[in-house]
């Protein structure tokens, strides 16, 4: 907007233009990273010997002492690799990519350098250290065991001081901006960076056991919660809402077409960040969580297709005009992909979260094809496109080839949907064959290791279509390197008016806050929420006192709506303002929802069991099954669903997982849930299958976990362990570290002595001596960390029941909202209370 | 369409420029909001169905419970009609039925022979298995027909030392035809 020149100066500025290429070329090394794990995964699904035994079956033609030797490598299980692929594609990927893009077009929307070129340093290298420490730890096996969560909590601090400094190099620009009000793309950034702050801190609040080991403060439910709270939400905002204002910038650039709706842009933002937050339930849709929380899920799923929707016609309807561009540019090839890709994923999301379909599809494949439309369709391709658009921008000269890109873009796209539709047919097939009963209805008919074979070779297919997006990734690298090499690297120089006087960022925060739109949005939500947690009756009247506000709301509206706009307008030349706005509509939908369960006693959450503890020994085992990464392919969760009781048992109340830091409800069953597997089989079984799961069953894709049978126990961490069970509230009797290791001990030697009476086969290192005589055995094998992963899988679903009292109607149940699940029991613990009156 | 809709839906081009980037201001797509709408009240009466209306909607636990009651219904149904025909000897008889024994052998090696093994020797090229031996004259839980009926049906006593209960995935005809085919090793 014009205002008065007199003021201005003019002055020639230099972006930093050094950044947005590193972390481009950061993007690009570790997306190829990435993808080539995942494919190494994907072919493990159907071939376990891609764990190493390959290397014995590559070299078995030479001669002897260059023959390598190995039933499988404990660094490339499918257990610590899957993390790995996941956190480099996001973080490292997506991260790089989400940096380079916002780096390049925040300077440019705000007409100046980026505040700090130390903080953009720090933050380059910082990321990248982090990175590197996350492929040293994650294959080792150390891990958190939470999805997306992973890395050791050495390295969530380092993620948490450098996103700060990403957040502060990126306010701070923003603060000395030359441009009156915020673009579009910086509301999604800013929403990016304020909500994964939250998100990130939240789920990784932990009390460290050692240097690398540490139990998250939540438990059970409450974990479960809070992770998916996180999970559904790094899909969010760490891959949706920054690739969004990537999109804002990138595409209109690229076209040469204004954006079609400003106030789509407007409704859709504000829609999105509010809705997403709330959709986190539906991860955990018919297990034990409680039944207000899934449909709350189920319901803000629902709502959040159209705001997802508007992102998408806000991106397809600005190409209007140019869609001849189509045919001849590859970077809006990319992008027009990349939106569908995305308006198809995000009606997918709200269709898989309604509960039957969910029944169906939940732990099967089709939620991975669905992941994979995102962030191969959606994130990848937009990174591509961007990318393209990019290089000749950065090093000033034309893209190399275009007809290579073009190819990239037709590789990649059969890729993808070679992938997506298998996985379709897989997780369908899958969830058909395991709910299959025989004739009379009464009994499944499928193994599960038979559904896993049925797949195959749709899996083979996914695998395939995997490859070839990473064959299509590598002409990118090929056609960016030598556009690089062909150029030099330009920063850009623009001469801009620096204006001292620029009205920005002088709005009062009574201004902000106290008017129509923000008081009426307050109401409204306020009495929405009172409608969801108040009592049948004055829920009703706070329904239609919400309603009365909406009513009231769209008459001021349209009264006023100049006002509203300007009002609009105003805060979005206030980036604080404007932020605080942001940080209070993301928030609230992780408070309604998180803050009534764990604020609650914990005894009140666990319907009628209660978990009985794992003694240390169990504990031991349980630290491992989560090292190993088991949670990649077995659940620990028996949904209320008829084939899932059928096949494992009953189904898993709360009290069963209360104690589990963290919990290991799981999300996919590449295996059978193994919520009850204790007590089922011998110890010698569970021995045999781990040493080799195709000696037990010959179609199983189970790797051999051949280490476990080398490695020793440490008993010594076990005290340290316990202590911080007690602080995060798991009721361990005072022990002394004596007792703690001498029952673990004990009962190692126990197992030990069963293994050893069922005669299994000793496997001895290079070094051990064979035991001579069954003492020598036993003492050998109860040193060995499978008997403590024997242990804790025995114990799996071992509980205690709750004594069943009558709910007194005056105390709130812990959870509410309206009806609570109706087998949930409080433990009579009123005497306390009576004896304080 | 009328003047005035007309005016409304004039294409606006806000005047703002963001580094060489304009806005329009067009309306939002009706079929959009109308999504989003309909979403939205789709969830008001579903909430107030569910927790808020004095109609009660059976809930997870209860719909759950009856679906396994009739199915553990119809299961007691159907083992007592084959009970009544079972006996040691119809066992027997059954172990020399050819048809019996194959549709044994096939349930057999889907799920027995991981422990008990192919030749039910309960080895597997020499190695052995969790499983015992059923091709011998030893047997832990009694050697007659319904005794070995009863083993496969509810477990080893202690199933941490022994074998699963196979009741919740194999019918008593299946189990029938399993003992028929184990017979089948020990025809005297």
């Amino acid at each position: 907007m014009s205002s008065d020149t007199t003021t201005k100066n003019k002055i020639t500025i230099e972006f930093d233009d050094q950044t947005p290429r590193w972390f481009m070329i950061a993007s690009i090394t570790w997306g190829v990273v990435a993808m080539l794990v995942g494919v190494i995964c994907a072919f493990q699904l159907n071939f376990w010997q891609v764990n190493g035994h390959i290397f014995e079956m590559m070299t078995s033609w030479l001669p002897e002492r260059f023959q390598f030797k190995s039933d499988g490598i404990e660094y490339l299980t499918f257990g610590r690799l899957r993390p790995l692929h996941t956190n480099a594609a996001i973080f490292a990927f997506v991260g790089n990519m989400m940096f380079c893009g916002i780096y390049y077009s925040t300077q440019r929307l705000c007409n100046a350098r980026t505040f700090s070129d130390v903080l953009s340093k720090v933050h380059f290298w910082g990321w990248q250290l982090i990175i590197v420490g996350a492929a040293l730890t994650l294959p080792a096996g150390l891990t958190r065991g939470k999805e997306y969560a992973e890395l050791i909590w050495p390295l969530n601090i380092a993620v948490t001081v450098i996103w700060v400094i990403f957040a502060l190099n990126f306010f701070l620009t923003l603060k000395v901006r030359r441009e009156k009000s915020l673009y579009v793309a910086l509301w999604f950034y800013i929403a990016t960076i304020v909500t994964v702050a939250m998100l990130y801190i939240v789920n990784h609040l932990q009390i460290p056991t050692s240097l690398v080991h540490a139990y998250p403060v939540f438990g059970g439910v409450q974990d479960a919660l809070v992770q998916w709270w996180y999970g559904h939400n790094a899909v969010a905002f760490f891959l949706t809402t920054p690739i969004l204002g990537i999109m804002y910038y990138y595409l209109p650039k690229a076209a040469n077409r204004p954006v079609y709706s400003y106030r789509l842009s407007i409704v859709h933002f504000w829609s999105l960040v509010f809705i997403y937050i709330w959709a986190g339930p539906h991860h955990l849709l018919h297990t034990a969580l409680p039944k207000w929380l899934q449909l709350l899920g189920v319901f803000f799923s629902l709502m959040l297709w159209a705001p997802s929707w508007g992102g998408m016609i806000n991106g397809l309807l600005t190409l209007r005009g140019a869609w001849d561009k189509l045919r001849t540019d590859p970077v809006i090839k990319f992008f027009v992909a990349a939106i569908t890709f995305y308006g198809m994923s995000t009606f997918e999301g709200p269709l898989l979260s309604i509960r039957s379909v969910s029944a169906l599809a939940h732990y099967t494949d089709w939620i991975v094809g669905h992941v994979h439309s995102g962030t191969l369709g959606w994130n990848g391709f937009m990174a591509a496109g961007m990318f393209y658009w990019l290089a000749p921008r950065l090093w000033g000269k034309p893209l190399y080839s275009k007809t290579l890109a073009n190819f990239h873009f037709w590789i990649g796209l059969v890729g993808i949907l070679l992938y997506v539709a298998s996985l379709w047919f897989a997780g369908v097939i899958q969830g058909l064959m395991l709910n299959e009963t025989d004739a009379t209805g009464t009994r499944l008919v499928n193994e599960f290791v038979q559904t896993v074979d049925k797949i195959q070779w749709l899996m083979l297919f996914r695998a395939i279509g995997g490859t070839l997006y990473l064959t299509g990734f590598l002409l990118l690298v090929v056609n960016i390197y030598k556009t690089a090499k062909s150029g030099s690297p330009v920063n850009e120089t623009r001469e801009v008016f620096d204006d001292p006087d620029m009205k920005k960022d002088q709005m009062t925060w009574g201004a902000a806050f106290r008017n129509d739109p923000v008081t009426y949005t307050f109401w409204g939500i306020f009495f929405a929420i009172l409608w969801i947690f108040l009592p049948p009756g004055a829920s009703h009247m706070a329904l239609v006192v919400t309603l009365v506000f909406a009513y009231l709301a769209v008459k001021r509206f349209r009264a006023n709506t100049a006002t509203w706009s300007k009002w609009y307008d105003d805060v979005s030349e206030n980036y604080l303002p404007f932020t605080v706005l942001v940080i209070i509509a993301v928030a609230l939908g992780g408070v309604i929802q998180i803050m009534p369960t764990i604020t609650v006693n914990r005894a009140a959450n666990v319907e009628d069991r209660l978990q009985t503890l794992y003694t240390p020994l169990e504990l031991a085992g349980r630290d491992l099954y989560v090292s190993e990464g088991c949670y990649n392919c077995h659940s620990q969760m028996i949904r209320m669903l008829v084939p899932d009781v059928l096949r494992y048992g009953e189904y898993s109340r709360l009290g069963e997982s209360i104690y589990d830091h963290p919990f290991q409800w799981g999300s996919k069953r590449t295996g059978p849930d193994l919520a009850r597997e204790g007590g089922v089989r011998g110890n010698d079984w569970h021995y045999l299958h781990m040493l080799n799961p195709r000696a037990i069953n010959a179609q199983s894709r189970m790797p051999n976990y051949p280490w476990l049978f080398q490695k020793e126990i440490d008993f010594k961490v076990l005290p340290g362990k316990i202590a911080v069970q007690q602080r995060i509230g798991v009721p361990y009797p005072i022990m002394t570290p004596d007792e703690i290791e001498q029952g673990a001990r004990e009962q190692a030697l126990a197992i030990a002595k069963t293994l050893v009476d069922a005669q299994v086969n000793i496997p001895v290192g290079k070094d051990e001596k064979e035991p001579a005589t069954e003492t020598e055995a036993r003492d050998h094998l109860a040193s060995k960390q499978i008997v403590s992963l024997i242990a804790y899988l025995q114990k799996l679903g071992s509980s205690e029941p709750v004594e069943e009292v009558e709910a007194a109607p005056t105390k709130p149940q812990g959870i509410m909202p309206g009806i609570p699940d109706e087998l949930r029991v409080v433990k009579p613990e009123v005497a306390p209370e009576t004896e304080e009156n | 369409m009328s003047q005035s809709d007309d005016s409304k839906n004039k294409i606006v081009i806000r005047e703002h420029v963001f580094d060489g980037i304009e806005e329009y201001d067009q309306n939002l797509p009706n079929w959009w909001l109308f999504t989003f709408y309909i979403m939205i009240v789709y969830f008001i009466f579903a909430w107030v169905a569910y927790y808020q209306s004095p109609f009660h909607i059976q809930n997870d636990h209860e719909h759950l419970d009856s679906q396994l009651a009739a199915i553990e219904e119809k299961k007691n149904k159907e083992l007592e009609s084959m009970m009544a025909t079972l006996n040691d000897d119809s066992l027997r008889e059954m172990s020399l039925d050819a048809a019996h024994v194959a549709a044994g052998k096939a349930i057999f090696d889907t799920k027995c022979v991981a422990c008990h093994g192919a030749d039910l020797s309960a080895t597997m090229s020499g190695l052995k298995l969790p499983g015992v031996p059923l091709n011998d004259a030893e047997w832990l839980y009694g050697g007659e027909p319904l005794n070995i009926m009863g083993t496969i049906t509810n477990g080893s006593p202690d199933v941490t030392k022994g074998m699963i209960a196979w009741k919740s995935q194999l019918g008593p005809a299946e189990i029938a035809q399993v003992v028929a085919y184990i017979l089948s090793y020990h025809k005297t």
